[in-house]
């Protein structure tokens, strides 16, 4: 992994540390838990949405405006605690396969996030009442489902490895 | 009673399969636990919605009666996910939870939660928007919505220190 010196720096700091050895630990994962809970369950609702299977007498448009503020705000909270947990052991987790196979997932999510709100939802007056909803909006959304299953799988894995 | 019940497991059938099969099925720990942790994405998706939008703070545009009656079939599919995988690892080690004290904290919060979002779907399945019809009604919404919110919060926090109870207390 790049930049060695960086990630034992890290986890030196007087902050990792004091995670590490206190009652933070356990604080920290266990509000990281409950924000994936709400980032998926808030993602959940507007992929069912996009599916074409769940909400469908609400607009999709109306449905995803109303729940992402919901879901960027649980996912700040679970990328506080989840850095403050990493820092404790950074140069571990760095090299650690479950958890650079978490980050990808996480970085698949985001880009198929991305790629449908630049496209997809670009012309979604098109369909957004519509009962069946667009092959690509069925795509994003199964797609999401499966990556965000994959980054709590992950993530769970990394407890169990290290 | 509670001895009783957890020295009975112990010595059951139901605990060797649960034993072999958390051993001997490659990743099943990690597995089971992501579903459980996927159920309580469903109970964010649910009930506590249905919580947020009582108490103001969620998808304005939705309409509560109507998301009572769509939403919340799915809490009870959630909890029943939830209660079998949860089963699985209290199965394997009945000592470790029957005497857990954080287990005791997380189902006392359970049980009254679970109640609460019994109370807000049956009376809402029986007579449709019955939590709108009346101020004293719209209030006793936001008060068991706000009360429910808390006890979920809790549920979830308290699950996940029941692992971390074994450094907390000293138990046998």
């Amino acid at each position: 992994m790049p930049f060695p010196e960086f990630w034992t720096w890290l986890e030196g700091l007087p902050l990792a540390e004091h995670i590490g050895f206190t009652w933070w630990f356990p604080f920290l994962e266990s509000i990281h838990v409950l924000a994936i809970a709400l980032v998926v369950g808030s993602i959940l609702m507007v992929d069912l949405r996009l599916l074409g299977v769940a909400a469908l007498g609400y607009a999709a448009s109306r449905v995803t405006r109303e729940l992402i503020p919901w879901t960027w705000g649980a996912l700040s909270v679970a990328v506080v605690t989840g850095a403050g947990m990493f820092m404790t052991r950074a140069a571990t987790y760095i090299e650690h396969p479950p958890f650079q196979i978490k980050m990808v997932l996480l970085l698949l999510a985001g880009v198929n996030m991305t790629l449908f709100q630049l496209r997809t939802f670009r012309n979604i007056e098109d369909w957004d009442t519509a009962a069946v909803t667009p092959v690509a909006a069925r795509i994003a959304g199964a797609t999401s489902l499966l990556l965000w299953a994959g980054v709590v799988l992950a993530g769970r894995w990394i407890g169990h490895t290290i | 009673m509670r001895e009783a019940l957890a020295s009975a497991l112990s010595e059951s059938q139901a605990r060797e399969v649960a034993v072999y099969l958390l051993g001997n099925v490659p990743g099943l720990p990690p597995i089971a636990q992501s579903l459980h942790i996927l159920g309580i994405a469903v109970v964010m998706a649910s009930i506590v919605m249905v919580d947020l939008k009582f108490l103001g703070l969620a998808v304005p545009s939705q309409n509560v009666s109507e998301m009572i009656r769509r939403l919340m079939p799915w809490t009870w599919w959630a909890l029943l996910l939830n209660a079998l995988t949860g089963l699985l690892f209290v199965v394997a080690r009945p000592n470790r939870y029957f005497f857990n004290p954080v287990v005791g904290w997380k189902f006392s919060m359970l049980v009254p939660a679970v109640a609460l979002a019994f109370v807000v779907y049956r009376l809402n399945k029986k007579d449709a928007g019955y939590w709108e019809q009346s101020s004293l009604r719209r209030v006793s919404a936001r008060v068991i919505a706000a009360v429910s919110l808390v006890l979920w919060i809790g549920v979830v926090l308290a699950g996940r220190w029941i692992a971390y109870a074994d450094y907390l207390f000293f138990y046998e």
